[in-house]
């Protein structure tokens, strides 16, 4: 089963997050923030990061650098952000995302990005 | 006491509290046709200017202060 | 209700808490970088959170809240308490909806309107501040075509709204023209005060008064005056009506607390040009007229100036051309070249009619699209595209985000593993897209790249594999994918700036707390040891768990009563000793582990006094400005905590107490200045934890309350008569205000209709065990304690039989047992007393009390058992037929039918299965 870590500072997020993703068969981590994040990376291995922008402590852009820059194996990671600017997204692919959602997520789009990055076949 | 009952006229002065309004209502229950003196007045609570208005008072002295006079007069001046 | 749309509740009040918390500090420290952050992310999270429920109310209220506070954070609006008390008015009205949803499980229509105003009222603020510069800039540098600059941006008299202009005397328009003309906004201000507002100490007059940048001011009745007889001076009837220069949003903020009692209209300057007087016969001015125009056309303002002056010297001052006159010359002066202004002004002059300036200003003004700003509405998600379709986009966008991500500058120290992601990413696309075969291809170009340090391989590889024409074309077919596309294909100008790493308060701080608390006692060792491993992570229960836990180890404390019972009657009965004895053994350890438990679910229930504390800041806050009054709000132990619901049970009585010691305990910073005080006042709130009672002080330090007006008030309430008038002391005075009847507000103001009467304070501390008190002193302050039970679920009672029932009476009330000879019982006037250590002891008959007609029975020794009891200040013997043991017991409220009796507070379950009725000792008599 592929393993996808939901960094989000919000609960309800999490939860959305968890509930669209387990019904499709993943299997689902979560953490808090940045911190707890890269710990959880250090602990396990994921198949794909669905990250939050804007979390206290270490932020989405912050948990992205520290992970491309550590030696823990490169899992793509889908940053979803409430901005929709072409700016923004340019800042999640610098920082090291490798795909852009917007909020809210629609969950069928999320789904076929998340099935895309990890490379599964379609039903 | 900031109003002074005289006779048959009010004689306002400084600033008159919502406490006074009672009293002035009475006094004017019992004395239709009074005339009233804001000269000394500086302020008056609006339950006072309430009575006032509901009694159609004379008013034979306006207060000092002009802005304060205009406002008064808005409520109290008889028609012309 | 769905787990998600429960998480989401709980989770928005969490958010809510938190900032109303957040504007509270930040109004002590504007400028906290770090809080105005974390104020930031809270909003923007609940947004986002609200964002996946169709919640549009709740979102438009957030969204604006958040685009301010965005400008707020990043200095393009000034923090300011209005501000504050904008965002908390919407945040407020967020947890109303969220209240709306838990108990409707949606929201309803009528919350559409609020929402918008509320959002509009946030914008509007972020609006008039981003612009507050703009605006003035517009103005000087506009040249003047038709109406001046000036008049052409504002929206004047955009709707024509009718406001008694005329009413106001033309010195004072004039003045408040000149004013408009200088650059002043001009308004018409109509404030209506609530009927009732005079009960509150508020003086609408005054607040008129004061008004800033006011011109003029005038006062009309609602309605026409009743006969005086019928009057009531108290009902404020009147509507205050003013002309002001002032920006508006210092008008809003001196009206902050009344904005649904104030209009506010834009006024054109010209709307105020309204010659008035006497027309004279008629129009007979036409040379007059004739020749201001020509010299008009001709540029010579200063020649109609001149024949204006002259014909004003000659005629008389009261009629309406000399007004009219008047104020041509004033705009003459104003605004000189303003020429369809001046020209309709002379025109007027030849019919006498005032001008109409709106017509004027219409034509004049070009036609401005109504911008009303479409809300964001997303693209609606339900198009009907074939999944295929749908697949194909998202693998262009994938693919192009990865080409973005590889055209990025190098030299970002995580540049590599952004590279083997990108490998990953695409990689991953071609399995998703069967096309599996070619991933080794991918894996090699990563290699290649990471190798040489570049991303070209890769690169390289993309556009071999992934044309990107046919990556736009599919993306061209799906409108939700275009827009990552054609953002992703521009080049990147930057390299990674921008989004540093935030750090955050520590939120999560206030769910260390328990385990804290659980290693610093000692005495629940196993606990410290659960939390030590558990770190400081929380759960969120539902009350109802907890409430079945309480239920249950109620039970279990009732049914390990039930063995010493069987213990006995192994004994007694079967005459097996070792078994009683060992019964009674494990018995021990049952009852050990029971009250291990029962302490443990106990402490689950325990609140930390700032869940009642923290309403306070605001609360005192908001009413002390109204009020007029300076205060400020100490809070001490807040850790304190206590069972939930004593803490709950806490809370209305402290808002009472808190607003009487506003309303009425704290005096006007002049009067506390003129009596030597610092013109603020001090309002603490303190909790404190006295062995198991938790103590709660609100102490303030303003007038304090006079002993003889509160003797002679409750005199006239006849709730003393004159003999207690004379001998009580003044403590015993002050401590009238808990009498029942006895409402403070009308001793210390003659006026506030809305006094809380103490005695309903009072009654409801004690419904929950609690005591009150209270000490003033006159001109000093007052200071009223509150001690409550640290816990209301076991209660400590004496048993007691009477005509051959039990009775539990709670131990709190019980003073002390004696047995008294029936020789020592005295019968006076009716009433039985006897005398204990010097003092006499009133004595009643529980069976008597109870309805119940047996006499109470006197021991061998004919002495009578009594149980005296405290009864608010007294002593009160109860003659019962014995005493037996005390137990700690689960009190259940009384249900039903049951409820209503007032005798008792309610029942307990023994362990031998019989039920024990807990006397209300208060409700006896």
């Amino acid at each position: 089963m592929k393993r996808i870590l939901i960094v989000d500072d919000a609960a309800t997020v999490r939860l959305f997050h968890r509930a669209i993703l387990e019904s499709a068969g993943y299997a689902v981590d979560e953490a808090v923030n940045g911190i707890e994040a890269l710990e959880k990376a250090l602990q396990s291995t994921f198949d794909l990061y669905l990250v939050d922008v804007n979390m206290p402590k270490l932020d989405g852009y912050g948990f992205l650098r520290e992970l491309r820059g550590s030696e823990l194996p490169q899992a793509p990671a889908i940053m979803i952000s409430t901005e929709a600017g072409a700016r923004d997204e340019q800042l999640a692919y610098a920082a090291g995302a490798n795909a852009y959602l917007v909020k809210p997520t629609r969950p069928e789009r999320l789904l076929l990005l998340v099935r895309m990055l990890i490379g599964e076949v379609p039903a | 006491m900031p109003i002074e009952f005289r006779k048959n006229q009010a004689l306002f002065t400084e600033v008159v509290s919502v406490e006074d309004a009672e009293g002035l209502l009475e006094w004017l229950q019992k004395k239709p046709g009074a005339r009233i003196d804001l000269s000394a007045c500086m302020h008056l609570h609006p339950a006072n200017l309430q009575v006032l208005m509901a009694a159609s008072v004379a008013i034979v002295a306006w207060p000092a202060d002009a802005a304060f006079t205009g406002w008064l007069r808005s409520a109290l001046a008889a028609p012309p | 209700m769905s787990p998600l749309l429960e998480q989401f509740l709980s989770e928005a009040r969490d958010f809510l808490q938190g900032i109303g918390e957040k504007l509270m500090q930040l109004e002590n420290a504007p400028d906290d970088v770090e809080l105005m952050t974390e104020l930031f992310r809270f909003v923007h999270t609940l947004k986002g959170n609200s964002g996946l429920f169709d919640f549009p109310e709740m979102t438009r209220v957030l969204h604006a809240g958040e685009d301010l506070m965005d400008a707020v954070r990043n200095g393009r609006v000034a923090y300011s308490q209005q501000l504050a008390d904008r965002l908390l008015d919407a945040m407020d009205f967020v947890g109303m909806l969220c209240d709306e949803i838990e108990a409707e499980g949606s929201i309803g229509a009528a919350y559409a309107a609020d929402s918008a105003r509320l959002a509009e009222s946030l914008r509007q603020l972020m609006a008039s501040a981003e612009k507050a510069g703009a605006v003035s800039a517009i103005e000087e540098a506009a040249t003047p075509l038709v109406l001046t600059a000036a008049a052409a941006t504002a929206p004047l008299l955009a709707p024509k709204v009718e406001l008694p202009l005329a009413e106001i005397p033309e010195t004072a328009r004039m003045a408040a023209y000149r004013s408009a003309r200088a650059g002043n906004p001009l308004h018409w201000l109509s404030y209506s005060p609530a009927e009732e507002c005079f009960f509150n100490g508020d003086d609408p007059f005054f607040q008129a008064r004061q008004t800033p940048g006011v011109v003029w001011g005038g006062i009309v009745a609602r309605a026409p005056w009743p006969p005086l007889a019928a009057m009531d001076a108290y009902r404020c009837l009147l509507d205050f009506r003013l002309l002001t220069t002032a920006p508006r949003a210092e008008i809003d903020e001196y009206y902050r607390y009344m904005p649904e009692q104030i209009k506010l209209l834009p006024v054109s300057p010209l709307a105020l040009v309204l010659p008035q007087g006497d027309p004279n016969g008629g129009p007979v001015y036409e040379d007059l007229v004739v020749d201001a125009l020509r010299n008009l056309r001709g540029g010579d303002v200063s020649a109609v100036a001149r024949a204006a002056r002259a014909m004003l010297e000659l005629s008389n001052p009261d009629l309406w051309l000399s007004s009219a006159l008047r104020w041509l010359l004033l705009l003459i002066e104003c605004e000189p070249d303003n020429h369809p202004a001046l020209a309709a002004l002379i025109e007027s002059l030849r019919s006498l009619q005032p001008v109409d300036w709106y017509l004027l200003e219409q034509s004049a003004t070009p036609a401005v699209g109504a911008g009303t700003a479409a809300g964001a509405t997303e693209a609606a998600a339900g198009t009907a595209s074939p999944l295929a379709a749908e697949e194909a986009a998202a693998l262009a966008a994938i693919v192009a985000a990865q080409r973005a991500i590889l055209s990025l500058p190098l030299g970002a120290p995580w540049q590599l593993g952004r590279l083997r992601a990108a490998g990953a990413a695409l990689a991953g696309c071609l399995r998703a897209s069967g096309r599996g075969e070619a991933v080794h291809e991918v894996e090699t170009a990563t290699a290649q790249s990471l190798a040489c340090g570049s991303a070209q391989p890769l690169s390289d590889w993309l556009a071999h594999h992934f044309a990107p024409a046919a990556e736009s074309a599919a993306a061209a077919n799906h409108p939700s994918a275009s827009a990552v596309a054609t953002a992703a294909a521009r080049p990147v100008a930057t390299a990674s700036g921008g989004a540093n790493t935030a750090s955050d308060g520590d939120r999560e701080s206030s769910s260390g707390r328990r385990a804290d608390d659980a290693e610093s006692d000692v005495k629940f060792g196993r606990r410290a040891e659960d939390a030590a491993a558990a770190g400081v992570k929380s759960v969120k229960v539902d009350q109802a768990k907890i409430d079945r836990l309480m239920n249950l180890i109620g039970e279990i404390v009732v049914a390990k009563n039930a063995l010493p019972y069987l213990a006995g009657r192994a004994e007694t009965v079967f005459g097996v000793r070792e078994l009683a004895r060992e019964i009674k053994a494990q018995y021990a350890v049952i009852n050990r582990i029971a009250e291990e438990m029962q302490d443990g679910i106990m402490q689950i229930r325990m609140m930390p006094v700032s869940f009642v504390f923290q309403r306070f800041p605001r609360l005192v806050r908001d009413i002390s400005r109204k009020l007029g009054k300076e205060v400020n709000l100490v809070l001490e132990g807040e850790d304190t905590e206590a069972d939930k619901n004593i803490i709950e049970a806490l809370g209305d009585p402290l808002v009472h107490i808190v607003r009487n010691s506003l309303d009425h305990g704290f005096e006007l910073p002049e009067l506390r200045r003129a009596a030597g005080k610092p013109p603020a006042g001090t309002l603490t709130i303190r909790a404190t934890q006295e062995s198991d009672r938790v103590v709660i002080e609100i102490v303030d330090d303003g007038k304090g309350i006079d002993p003889a007006v509160i003797k002679r008030k409750a005199y006239e309430k006849g709730l003393i008569d004159e003999t207690a008038l004379e001998r009580i002391s003044d403590q015993e005075a002050v401590n009238l205000v808990f009498a029942a009847g006895f409402s403070t507000a009308e001793v210390v103001s003659d006026l506030s209709g809305r006094g809380v009467g103490m005695d309903v304070v009072r009654t409801a501390i004690e419904k929950v065990n609690g005591a009150i008190s209270l000490e003033s002193q006159k001109g000093k302050g007052t200071r009223l304690r509150l001690s409550l039970p640290l816990s209301m679920a076991v209660t400590n009672v004496m048993i007691v039989e009477s005509d051959a029932q039990i009775f539990g009476v709670p131990m709190d009330c019980v003073v002390e047992t004696v047995r008294v000879p029936r020789a020592d019982i005295r019968s006076i006037k009716k009433s039985l007393t006897t005398v204990l250590r010097g003092r006499i002891i009133p004595l009643k008959s529980t069976n008597a009390l109870l309805g119940l007609a047996a006499p109470p029975l006197a021991n061998a020794e004919d002495e009578l058992a009594v149980l005296v009891v405290r009864l608010g200040d007294e002593s009160v013997g109860l003659l019962v037929d014995d005493f037996r043991e005390t137990v700690d017991i689960i009190l259940k409220p009384m249900a039903g039918v049951l409820a209503g009796l007032p005798a008792y507070s309610g029942s307990a379950l023994m362990g031998d299965g019989s039920v024990l009725m807990v006397l209300n000792i208060k409700g006896l008599f």
